[in-house]
């Protein structure tokens, strides 16, 4: 591996490792707004 | 608020784009390394990060058990749940910048083991929080926390401790460390960008755990009538 692909991989995974937890989390806050709605109409 | 948060996520990004401009462009190529060593401004914010993370998380695990405050209990899980982010990302850069310049992914020296040692710790700290039930959970979870953080400043002292093949600290390691100007400053601002990161991951995972509780506690009280009837 140069020093070169070694930096693009690195930024690679920097970068998608937090857009991944960013793109969780929205799923996540998704979910709950869903069910909050939910629960909301059920009272 | 809403204003506030929104100025903040601008004002980071912002920030993250100057900073990944110094570190990849405006800071020197090192002679020894050459560009493998620019890995260097991601990989020690996000440890600084994940250590933030955690210091947060022990303090709020402590609040915790002293007080049951919930919004505490919120903030424990959300900084660990970022703190282990961090420390993923500090645990894949390492060996990636590692294989070039030691001809290796990986060795068991102490640095490298007690940073592992600590991303489990954190992993476990999570899954008991996900998957555990009953009243005991959010008590067993500060205790871990509380436990668990002892471990930051092992893995910080760790290359001072011990002769490791993990490179020397770069400042604050006496009178051969340092770094060249230019490079400290790309250094600082990805420090300064990578923690604003962690701010506004910590503060969404917050907010969304608090309206996780919100969701739990309603569920409870409809059960409770549902019982009642």
């Amino acid at each position: 591996m140069t020093g070169i692909v070694a930096l693009k991989s690195a930024y690679a995974v920097v970068w998608g490792i937090q857009l991944l937890y960013i793109w969780y989390l929205v799923g996540r806050y998704r979910s709950v707004r869903r069910e909050m709605k939910d629960l909301e109409r059920s009272k | 608020m809403k204003n506030l948060s929104i100025a903040f996520v601008i004002f980071t990004l912002a920030l993250l784009g100057f900073s990944t401009y110094q570190a990849l462009v405006v800071a020197p190529t090192e002679q020894t390394m050459g560009d493998v060593q620019r890995i260097f401004y991601y990989h020690v914010p996000s440890a600084w990060v994940a250590g933030v993370c955690f210091f947060v998380n022990f303090l709020a695990s402590i609040v915790y058990l002293w007080k049951r405050n919930l919004n505490a209990d919120a903030l424990a899980a959300a900084s660990a749940e970022v703190g282990v982010v961090f420390c993923t990302i500090v645990l894949i850069t390492g060996p990636i910048w590692a294989r070039p310049v030691w001809g290796i992914w990986w060795t068991w020296d102490a640095r490298l083991t007690t940073t592992l040692v600590l991303w489990l710790i954190y992993v476990s700290y999570l899954v008991l929080r996900r998957f555990a039930s009953g009243s005991q959970t959010q008590v067993l979870a500060a205790a871990l926390g509380i436990f668990g953080f002892v471990d930051v400043p092992i893995v910080y002292m760790t290359i001072r401790w011990f002769r490791t093949q993990h490179p020397s600290p770069v400042m604050g390691g006496g009178q051969n460390s340092g770094l060249a100007p230019e490079m400290l400053h790309a250094f600082l601002w990805n420090l300064l960008a990578f923690t604003c990161v962690g701010i506004c991951l910590i503060a969404a995972r917050y907010v969304l755990q608090k309206m996780e509780n919100q969701v739990e506690a309603a569920h409870a009280q409809l059960a409770l009538r549902g019982g009642a009837r």
